[in-house]
């Protein structure tokens, strides 16, 4: 069961090999940087609080409306191959489980989430000490990093379900683009952690570094999400396979 | 005319109006949401605000999504690797301007929608007067305009890349870009900006009462030069489009 799982991460990795796709991840974060940077310098006087003003500008956008159209890209590109031609006849005819199949670009999506996490929180630190902070960023951003990696798992869930149902590359990822809008409405009414949009920009305190964050009840709803959707996503598949 | 029918005719069954009335909805609901329940001060410049309103949603909404129809439109041929067959049919040239043309029109119904709905929301919510018609309608042709050169822009790269995730990912960095440009400058000559440039009217937020006024803007010749660069984006984009996308071998 296990050598399964690890040949369908190996089959998924090598249909990325050679991609570009990682530049999507690498690049957004750095739009996000500069201009938050450029903003937290040009008003020190109204951003006083340092290393956690400088978190708020270099989130305020990127995790509540473009990481998850960000990670729609990438769950699209990771479905991509399986709705070219007859790849889906190949694809569900391989000698493997089908929950493994499901596994294999979930793990793909997930360790995108993790190295996009730790890109954002390099370009952080790296901007701050351009800035001219002083010492090190707070030891809650580990809470920050750690929390976001839940609720970007949440997404990627959704986000591979939508793309496997929907044929389209782009319209998966106008989906993920009214997720963030949906995550900005239901955060800003403080309903956030009920929503699963909402959990990675909430994670990651994204334009709130002071916020209170529930642990529990945020990690709860996370599971929560992640194994609804993958239920959903393997009936889905077994539906198809039929 | 013919090859434009056959566009309409490709787009059956793959929802793409769809797509755009879901875009709508979105608007709508946030629109909605974000309008209820006006004060006594905000009846008084609702029509004025709205207009506001409506080039902030654009700005934040649009772009992305102008990406996501232009690879929509063109990812039909690049699927069924149709584009070198459809060649021997018609000509490279009036196939992308057929797909462009399906492009506006699409546009140009979806920011009509958009632009009776949230004036029938304005009507609903008792805004004080009538909106000013000329700017209402300046503000139209600009926001049409604005987004047309975003459309060009993805729908060329769209065509040349049979790799859906190029252009998308251009759409969405060049979204973000722009609206992180919101914070920073009031014009912008990247296409991205043409939400940002194009808007009539600006926002002042006194602290003291809390009380937001808004006034028509008066544009600086720089400012204009961002609004000129708007219809150039669409001439460059529209001809680089067709040139790259006639020259190319399918």
């Amino acid at each position: 069961m296990k050598l399964s799982v690890l040949k369908t991460i190996q089959s998924e990795q090598l249909k990325l090999k050679h991609s570009p796709v990682w530049l999507a991840f690498f690049a957004l974060p750095i739009i996000s940087a500069f201009f938050g940077t450029a903003n937290y310098a040009a008003n020190q006087g109204v951003l006083q609080h340092e290393w956690y003003s400088l978190w708020s500008q270099h989130t305020l956008f990127l995790c509540y409306l473009f990481m998850p159209a960000l990670i729609g890209t990438y769950c699209s590109y990771l479905w991509r191959l399986e709705h070219m031609r007859n790849n889906w006849n190949s694809f569900l005819t391989a000698p493997v489980p089908l929950y493994a199949l499901c596994f294999g670009k979930l793990f793909q999506a997930v360790m995108m989430i993790i190295l996009g996490n730790a890109w954002i929180f390099l370009l952080y630190f790296l901007c701050g000490k351009i800035c001219g902070l002083t010492g090190l960023p707070p030891k809650e951003s580990i809470g920050w990093f750690l929390c976001g990696i839940p609720g970007g798992i949440v997404i990627c869930c959704i986000q591979l379900t939508v793309s496997m149902l929907i044929r389209s590359f782009a319209v998966p990822i106008g989906i993920g683009l009214a997720g963030g809008i949906g995550a900005l409405a239901f955060t800003s009414k403080g309903w956030g952690v009920y929503f699963p949009y909402s959990l990675y920009s909430i994670g990651m305190r994204a334009n709130n570094p002071n916020l209170q964050l529930d642990t529990k009840l945020f990690i709860t709803n996370s599971l929560f999400y992640i194994i609804l959707f993958s239920v959903l996503s393997i009936a889905a598949l077994h539906r198809r396979g039929q | 005319m013919k090859t434009l029918q056959l566009e309409f005719y490709k787009m059956k069954r793959r929802k793409v109006w769809l797509t755009m009335f879901a875009l709508l909805s979105v608007q709508l609901l946030w629109g909605m949401w974000a309008l209820r329940n006006p004060k006594d001060w905000e009846l008084k410049s609702g029509w004025m605000a709205l207009l506001y309103f409506l080039s902030l949603l654009n700005g934040i909404m649009v772009p992305a999504m102008m990406s996501v129809l232009a690879s929509r439109l063109a990812d039909i041929e690049h699927k069924g690797n149709s584009y070198k067959q459809l060649e021997t049919l018609c000509r490279a040239g009036s196939l992308y301007h057929a797909k462009a043309l399906c492009g506006c029109i699409i546009i140009a119904v979806l920011f009509t929608a958009q632009f009776a709905f949230f004036i029938a929301l304005g009507y609903y919510l008792g805004y004080e007067g009538k909106p000013d018609v000329k700017y209402y309608l300046l503000s139209y042709i600009l926001i049409f305009a604005g987004n047309l050169s975003l459309f060009l822009l993805q729908l060329a790269l769209s065509m040349l890349f049979a790799n859906q995730m190029i252009p998308l990912t251009a759409g969405l960095g060049g979204s973000m870009a722009a609206l992180l440009l919101m914070f920073v400058t009031t014009y912008s000559f990247l296409p991205w900006g043409g939400n940002l440039s194009t808007a009539l009217v600006r926002i002042e937020w006194n602290q003291d009462t809390g009380i937001s006024s808004y006034f028509y803007r008066v544009f600086s010749p720089v400012e204009t030069a961002a609004v000129v660069c708007v219809f150039l984006w669409i001439i460059i984009f529209y001809l680089a489009g067709r040139i790259l996308f006639t020259r190319r071998e399918a």
